[in-house]
């Protein structure tokens, strides 16, 4: 079978890509499907780590896959939400640049 | 006797009623007072009766081993500060303590007070104000009876700020004149510089015998608990109170400018609430004063001394008539206080008893002239005996009984304070005491033939004789001027004379030694006459005496610049100091301590919103960098 660090490397790099796009895209469609990306890297990093953690390969629980399932369900919740938001955003501002949205500041 | 507390509670309670009620009142209230006061002198009759058939086996009763006298104690517990039982709260009584001199103080203040108001029917009529006034001297005889009964010094204190406060409402009755507002400012402030030793002379007192009770104190100094160092300097702060209410030097500055008042008013303070608490509280308090070697003694002489020296003198030059009478006022305080300090505690109270009654009838008979003449000043007077003959006979009689003429009340008083000064001090004492006797009879000789003999003036024509109203409390106190000295005597009977009822250490009766009292009348009937020829007859004339101590003259008509001197120090050093603490005040305590963290506080959020840039990358940043951080913390304190 694949060995653990394999299935967390690849989580961390998705959670990395996510990471540098929430930071570095200006459009907030954008920033949200990033969002969605370290969402599910962390989901990788559950299920992989629920499935090794007897060694052999075997469901020993299903933890790891009830939180994965349980984020996927919020993640639906909160895309629906952001899209909502950025829709009103554009409506408004008719733009969905965030550096442009900045009126929450000092 | 416990029920004695009931003699101030009737006239605590009608103060706010008229307040409150007066307008719907008849006579706006007026009589509800009056009412109260002599309530209060009926019960003094119960209270001296049942002290009288009282035995040291009558409940709350017992021989005090101070004083000698049946003196019966009633508290109640008044509130505990801390937890009871425990290391240093403290439990605290209010209670009456009653023996002569509380009986003394309590007849003298109830008859006094409930002359003066009854005077004060017809000389306030008319006033704004009517209903006030008269809650206000209620409030005033209720704090006097109060500090009279008090038997810890607590609620003595609580009192003695009470008559400190009346005193200032009523001298400043008349507030809308400035010379009202200011002669009451001087009035409550003098008398604070002496509150603040009685004060520190209480909390002494307190720390060292660990209660506020007077008895626990005496009881300390007997059986040698309180050390003579703190005995005497607790009786030295003690005093200091006493000075600055009793008008001593140099604390007498705002007596005579109390004269603003109402003249009912001046009648009461002189007589029977103001000034006499500080000579009340020395009597109190003897036991602390004549402890050990009794130096607190020999200062209180001395200060008694001077003050009746001093103050007779410029009573002789005064030519306001009210004036003249104040300055008497602090000469006989004087006197009192001389009493006291040569162990003439009988005298020095008998005094302020015999005095009480001669200046209240000379006040209210001041008053009677001014409330018909309008005028104040002794020169716009003269000849008033042909206009009000009634008001004459009784300021005569008040002025011989001040002047030491006998029979009258205050030749007897007087002559018992020359007895106690010549027996305990030496003869320097004796010899200005009796110069002090005679300027009081020269003083007193001067008001009297100045404003009622000689021709009438024509501006005065239209003066008239007061109303019953007024003229009825000085019959009553002329006939007290004139009577009163006859309890100083041996009547056959059980009756010992005031000696034996108001003593310290043993009683003695009337005595009288013979060369004194054959000096004191010769030079009371020589100065009588003496004034009769200058202000009457003319046929002495004071040209001569005046041009050649002009220098002197000068500086008594200026009352020896006590009051340049105050206003100097007040100038010069209290507002110089005032201003530097002002500007401690500003620079220090606002700008560095209170603005101080206000302005840090505001500097740092300032800096501290610059995070908030608005941008998104900026917060995600932030939580990433802070992500790792924390990582990095649990990851370091795991391993």
């Amino acid at each position: 079978m694949v060995d653990l660090v394999y299935f967390q490397l690849l989580s961390a790099a998705l959670f990395v890509i996510g990471l540098y796009g929430v930071m570095a895209r200006r459009s907030a469609v954008l920033i949200v499907m990033s969002i969605e990306l370290m969402l599910n890297a962390v989901n990788i990093n559950l299920i992989a780590a629920a499935s090794h953690l007897d060694g052999t390969g075997k469901f020993a629980n299903f933890d790891g896959q009830l939180i994965a399932i349980f984020i996927i369900t919020v993640a639906a919740a909160e895309v629906g939400l952001a899209l909502a938001i950025i829709l009103r955003m554009f409506r408004n501002r008719s733009t969905v640049n965030v550096d442009e949205i900045n009126m929450m500041r000092w | 006797m416990d029920w004695a507390w009931l003699i101030p509670v009737f006239s605590f309670a009608a103060a706010p009623l008229i307040v409150v009620f007066g307008k719907y009142l008849p006579g706006k209230g007026s009589w509800l007072s009056i009412l109260a006061i002599g309530g209060g002198f009926v019960v003094f009759w119960f209270v001296l009766g049942s002290w009288l058939g009282a035995n040291s086996g009558t409940s709350g009763c017992f021989t005090s081993e101070n004083t000698g006298l049946l003196t019966c104690d009633y508290e109640r517990s008044w509130f505990n500060a801390g937890v009871v039982g425990a290391v240093g709260s403290v439990s605290l009584h209010w209670g009456i303590l009653i023996d002569p001199l509380t009986i003394a103080m309590l007849g003298l203040v109830t008859f006094v007070a409930l002359m003066v108001q009854i005077y004060s029917l017809a000389y306030m009529k008319g006033d704004p104000r009517f209903g006030w006034y008269f809650a206000v001297h209620s409030l005033f005889a209720a704090a006097m009876l109060t500090l009279v009964l008090a038997d810890n010094f607590l609620l003595l204190y609580v009192a003695w700020e009470l008559v400190g406060i009346c005193s200032y409402l009523l001298i400043g009755f008349w507030h809308e004149r400035p010379k009202a507002r200011e002669a009451a400012k001087k009035a409550f402030i003098v008398t604070r510089i002496g509150d603040v030793g009685l004060l520190v002379g209480i909390l002494l007192i307190w720390r060292e015998v660990g209660s506020f009770s007077m008895l626990d104190a005496f009881e300390a100094v007997r059986t040698g608990a309180m050390s003579e160092g703190v005995a005497t300097a607790s009786a030295l702060l003690l005093f200091l109170g006493a000075m600055g209410k009793s008008a001593q030097v140099p604390f007498h500055v705002w007596l005579p400018d109390a004269m603003e008042g109402p003249t009912p008013v001046s009648a009461l303070i002189h007589a029977a609430t103001m000034v006499i608490a500080g000579v009340f509280l020395v009597a109190r308090t003897f036991p602390l004063f004549e402890a050990y070697d009794a130096d607190p003694l020999i200062v209180v002489s001395i200060v008694g001394l001077v003050t009746a020296l001093g103050a007779a003198t410029i009573a002789l030059v005064s030519t306001d008539l009210k004036r003249i009478l104040a300055y008497s006022t602090i000469s006989h305080l004087g006197l009192m206080m001389l009493s006291l300090g040569a162990f003439g505690y009988t005298a020095a109270i008998f005094h302020l008893m015999a005095h009480g009654f001669s200046k209240a009838l000379l006040f209210l008979g001041a008053g009677s002239v001014l409330h018909s003449t309008e005028f104040q000043e002794t020169g716009d007077m003269g000849g008033l005996r042909k206009v009000m003959p009634v008001t004459a006979i009784v300021f005569s009689i008040g002025a011989l009984s001040l002047g030491g003429i006998p029979i009258l009340a205050g030749f007897w008083s007087k002559d018992e304070i020359l007895v106690a000064v010549s027996d305990n001090r030496n003869v320097t004492f004796i010899v200005l005491t009796l110069f002090t006797a005679l300027l009081s009879a020269l003083y007193m000789g001067r008001a009297m033939f100045l404003v009622f003999f000689g021709p009438l003036k024509d501006q005065n024509s239209q003066a008239h004789e007061s109303p019953i109203a007024m003229t009825l409390p000085m019959v009553l106190l002329g006939v007290l001027a004139l009577g009163f000295g006859l309890i100083s005597f041996n009547w056959p009977g059980s009756f010992g004379g005031f000696g034996t009822f108001l003593f310290f250490g043993h009683g003695e009766g009337f005595h009288f030694e013979v060369w004194l009292g054959v000096l004191s009348i010769v030079m009371a009937v020589a100065a009588f006459v003496v004034a009769y020829q200058i202000y009457v007859r003319g046929s002495i004339s004071l040209e001569g005496v005046r041009s050649r101590n002009a220098g002197f003259l000068k500086v008594v008509e200026n009352k020896y610049y006590f009051d340049e001197v105050y206003q100097w120090t007040v100038d010069r050093v209290v507002l110089v100091f005032s201003r530097f603490i002002a500007f401690f005040d500003r620079a220090i305590v606002n700008d560095i301590m209170v603005n101080g963290p206000a302005d840090m506080t505001r500097r740092f959020g300032v800096l501290l919103r610059l995070h908030v840039t608005g941008h998104v990358y900026s917060y995600t940043l932030g939580m990433a960098l802070g992500s790792i951080g924390l990582g990095i913390f649990v990851w370091l304190r795991v391993v």
